[in-house]
């Protein structure tokens, strides 16, 4: 019943083991900062779009955000099994813990700091979500390209995606995009629930027999990008994958115009 | 009421031996199942085949009857076992004596009453005990199934019919599991005992939520012989509408564990609400306690609307309804919707109680009060009420209400808050504790690093256009892996490491629970990190083969996922032979100071033979800062040792415990 130590009056800061935690947690955010800076964008590949972009951006800034939490919580539990640790098994002799039945300081500082950060995230997402949804609204892009967006017509079927491009009567079953053009995808299914997945561009939304879903991007870097269906779909889910190719914009105008003819 | 006052008023004894009810058990009820479902059967086969004029689609038939033929199973099984007895007799106006109560709760019978419809909170723990362990090993062996197909881009091991049955069934049981695994056994066995309670408040519903979910296993594991369930667990309409019959097993296997759901729902609420000890008010109710009723609780809302998402289904299926067909003016949103209103409270039933369980061993093994008590009574009940109101972050990009996205993001991200109060409590608990590293103590430790990874990663999930990225990618199932087996299923553990002693009467193996922790917590996180790893690449869920791009993180998944494997076998011998032939336990081993460990081994029937007064709350380590005003005698306090156990070594610091003076107080 009795508790060595110095008085519980002694400011926290004088303690030893809040400045050690303190250096230790500090080391940890710094790895874990590192770590949110360079793992996330390597993963998750190249951008071509700047919606990905804006993705990776965000994954990036949250992860800092959360590097210091997961850092303190990390460095309380490794310091305490360092230095606090009972050395062999528990006897009814031994002396227990400190009674700390909880600090308003803790308590408020702890709340007060998570609910800052989730403001903030909240804020950041909200903000990105505009975005999102709303491609005109980025100031990247050109007012008058965004008002004029390319129209396309996904449509899922088990197991293939087919495109149409209402605007030039072509219909295909691999997406071509022209770089540098405002993008809006009209997506629907045939049959189940599919979901409509171009990785690289971070845009995904599900393909609904009888309703008609939307997304939007703004390709932006040449190349040759994965088409994935993001839901179970039956049987053979695994294989309903296609290619995206973005295209500069007379290779797209020659190509449309090649299946015009080819599908009439 | 507990059957001891009613002893007295009884009319004369019934003869003691008597009653088809004692020859009722499990091998009657498996009998009385089958003949019922044949009945059934036939009874839906010639009922259906007697309209031919009206004959519906070859579905539909095949339907009706899967869902009569089972549905036949699980009241033939039940009425077998003698589940109907009590309301039988009742309505026979010839009412359940003290001895058929007796004979119901178990007394005197040897293994047999584990086989038998028996009312004893304690057997029927360690009932729930078995049945979760049996689930957690065959949803793991399909795991083991799924990694080994996944070991290489196009390993062929498994077709896509197989493989996307198996997701399914995986799924299924790993969720059905977990959603029972701390409730069923601890909240079932240790709940009533630490609130000094000598049984539940509704014994018979107890072991009728047991059987339901008894009688729930053969009717979902028909699906792998119907086609399986290749819809994944979500079951997804319009896909489970052209679904194979192992949807009709599918919807029925959830018809019945939403009623055992609900049923052991009210039980332990209103157990807990009424059946406390005296003296055990709301500021002395251990937090598992807490964690337990907020689980069930919240199950009680949850787990209807599943049940009417799969009686919707069923309709649909059998009746050629069009709840969710768009062409007959149905809506598979709907069905979205209502698995999601379940889904996500669901989640918080699975963690909740496994965290509670984690914070209430925290305290025990720091030596140390909880840290800030009415935090994580706050941080529990605000993470219930905000559970209910996020469902539709798992339809971010279905379509449905894109408007909603921002205000469903807001609420998801709120949940950060309480989340993060849990994490303050027991961290605050462990700083300048003296840690005793035990088992389940070492299972705390691993949640803090599991469930940050979980949590963290759950954040970008709530970010909208982030998920628009994710969702759907093996990022998701990293993620909520992450939280339910990271935190729900090492908390399990935990508590299962914990309470063994009090439930078997001897210890856990120490070497061989180490061994198996150390081995499921390092293949978890490598399987885990890795399936992140892939995720982020741009695999999706559920593929049974995968672009060669993401062979590396899928080996690394499947090695971390084998070594889980061998680490959980470890573990199922150190129980097994611990149980058997273990060192057998002293009534407090870890000098813990709830009720529980206040009865004697093996427990009494009723647990008590002297009803507990509580005077303090069960954290009193250390100096005792809540002081009684004045120190008043007390018969059997909370944490004073009560009876005498068999072996009654228990450690008692019972001196100082209502006496301190009130000049100890105010040091914090």
């Amino acid at each position: 019943m009795t508790t060595s130590g110095p008085p519980e009056r002694t400011r926290l800061w004088s303690r030893r083991e809040t400045r050690e935690v303190f250096i230790l947690w500090a080391v940890l955010t710094v790895l874990l900062v590192i770590f949110s800076m360079t793992v996330p964008d390597a993963l998750m590949g190249v951008q071509a779009s700047n919606t990905m972009t804006a993705v990776e951006r965000t994954f990036t800034i949250l992860s800092v955000a959360a590097s210091p939490v997961a850092a303190l919580v990390w460095a309380i539990a490794l310091y305490s099994l360092v230095r606090w640790r009972r050395n062999g098994d528990w006897t009814p002799a031994d002396e227990d813990g400190a009674p700390i039945r909880g600090n308003r300081g803790a308590v408020a500082l702890w709340i007060g700091g998570s609910s800052a950060l989730c403001l903030f995230i909240l804020i950041l997402g909200l903000a990105a979500l505009q975005v999102a949804s709303s491609p005109s609204e980025n100031p990247r892009i050109a007012p008058a390209q965004a008002r004029n967006p390319l129209v396309v017509d996904v449509t899922g079927e088990q197991w293939v995606w087919t495109f149409t491009y209402p605007q030039a009567d072509v219909q295909t079953d691999q997406l071509y995009l022209p770089v540098n053009r405002a993008v809006v995808f009209k997506v629907t299914s045939d049959d189940v629930i599919h979901s409509f997945w171009v990785v690289q561009m971070g845009i995904k939304v599900d393909a609904n027999p009888g309703e008609t879903t939307t997304t939007q991007t703004y390709p932006n870097r040449i190349g040759v990008y994965d088409v994935r269906c993001a839901e179970l779909c039956g049987l053979l889910h695994a294989d309903m994958e296609t290619t995206a190719h973005v295209v500069k914009q007379p290779q797209f105008t020659a190509w449309l115009k090649a299946n015009q003819t080819r599908s009439k | 009421m507990s059957t001891v006052d009613t002893a007295e008023t009884q009319r004369a004894a019934q003869p003691p031996a008597g009653g088809l009810m004692r020859r009722l058990n499990m091998g009657t009820g498996i009998l009385a199942g089958i003949v019922f479902a044949f009945i059934g059967h036939w009874v839906a086969t010639s009922m259906i085949s007697a309209n031919p004029d009206e004959a519906p689609s070859g579905v539909q038939v095949a339907s009706q009857v899967h869902i009569i033929t089972m549905a036949g199973w699980a009241i033939g099984f039940m009425a077998g076992l003698g589940a109907f007895a009590g309301p039988l007799r009742w309505v026979l106006g010839n009412d359940i004596t003290h001895a058929d109560e007796m004979f119901l709760a178990g007394k005197d019978q040897g293994v047999g009453r584990y086989f038998r419809f028996t009312t004893d909170h304690k057997v029927v723990g360690i009932q729930y005990l078995v049945l979760t362990m049996t689930m957690l090993g065959v949803g793991g062996t399909m795991a083991m199934l799924i990694r080994t197909n996944l070991i290489t881009s196009n390993s062929g091991f498994l077709g896509p019919q197989t493989y996307n049955s198996l997701v399914g069934l995986h799924g299924l049981t790993m969720i059905l599991a977990t959603i029972i695994m701390v409730t069923g056994p601890f909240g079932n066995f240790i709940v009533p005992i630490m609130i000094g309670a000598r049984d539940m408040a509704f014994p018979r519903l107890n072991a009728l939520s047991l059987w339901l979910l008894v009688a729930m296993l053969p009717v979902l594991y028909s699906a792998a012989f119907m086609g399986g369930i290749p819809t994944g667990w979500t079951g997804y309409t319009p896909l489970a509408d052209q679904g194979p019959g192992g949807v009709d097993a599918y919807l029925m296997a959830i018809i019945l564990f939403a009623i055992s759901t609900a049923v052991s729902g009210m039980n332990i609420t209103t157990t807990v609400l009424s059946m406390r000890a005296r003296g055990m008010t709301w500021n002395r109710i251990p937090i598992f306690v807490y964690g337990v009723v907020a689980s069930v609780a919240l199950a009680i809302p949850a787990f209807p609307m599943f049940m009417t998402a799969e009686v919707l289904l069923g309709v649909d299926r059998g009746l050629g309804g069009t709840f969710y067909v768009a062409s007959g003016g149905g809506q598979p949103w709907l069905y979205q919707n209502l698995f999601w209103l379940m889904g996500h409270p669901e989640v918080y039933v699975i963690v909740l109680p496994a965290i509670a369980a984690l914070m209430e061993l925290t305290a025990v093994f720091a030596r140390k009060p909880l840290f800030s008590f009415n935090a994580a009574v706050l941080s529990i009940a605000g993470i219930v009420g905000l559970s209910v109101m996020v469902w539709a972050h798992h339809m971010f990009t279905s379509g449905w209400a894109t408007a909603l996205n921002g205000s469903f993001m807001l609420t998801t991200e709120l949940i950060s808050i309480p989340t993060g109060g849990l994490f303050l409590v027991i961290v605050g608990t462990i700083w300048r504790g003296r840690i005793w590293t035990t088992l389940p103590m070492m299972s705390t430790y691993a949640m803090l690093w599991n469930f940050i990874i979980g949590g963290v990663t759950g954040i970008y999930l709530s970010d909208v256009p982030l998920d628009y990225a994710l969702h759907g990618s093996m990022f998701v199932t990293a993620h909520f892996h992450y939280t339910l087996m990271g935190a729900g299923l090492t908390g399990a553990i935990g508590a299962l490491a914990y309470w063994f002693p009090k439930m078997t009467g001897r210890m856990l193996d120490k070497t061989l629970g180490f061994v198996s922790f150390w081995l499921v917590q390092i293949g978890f996180n490598v399987t885990f990190l890795g399936m992140f790893m892939v995720g982020m690449e741009g695999q999706p869920r559920r593929v049974v083969h995968y672009d060669s791009v993401f062979a590396t993180g899928n080996f690394i998944s499947t090695m971390g996922a084998y070594v889980i494997g061998v680490g959980m076998l470890v573990l199922l011998y150190a129980v097994v032979s611990s149980w058997r032939q273990g060192e057998l336990a002293p009534m407090n081993p870890w000098g813990a100071k709830t009720l529980e460990w206040t009865v004697p081994n093996p427990i009494p029937l009723e647990n008590f033979p002297v009803m507990p007064v509580v005077t303090e709350d069960a954290y009193g380590y250390g100096k005792p800062v809540v002081a009684q005003p004045e120190p008043e005698p007390v018969p059997v306090g909370a944490n004073v040792d009560s009876g005498t156990g068999l072996h009654g070594d228990a450690v008692g610091e019972e001196v100082t415990r209502s006496s301190s003076s009130s000049a100890d107080r105010g040091t914090t």
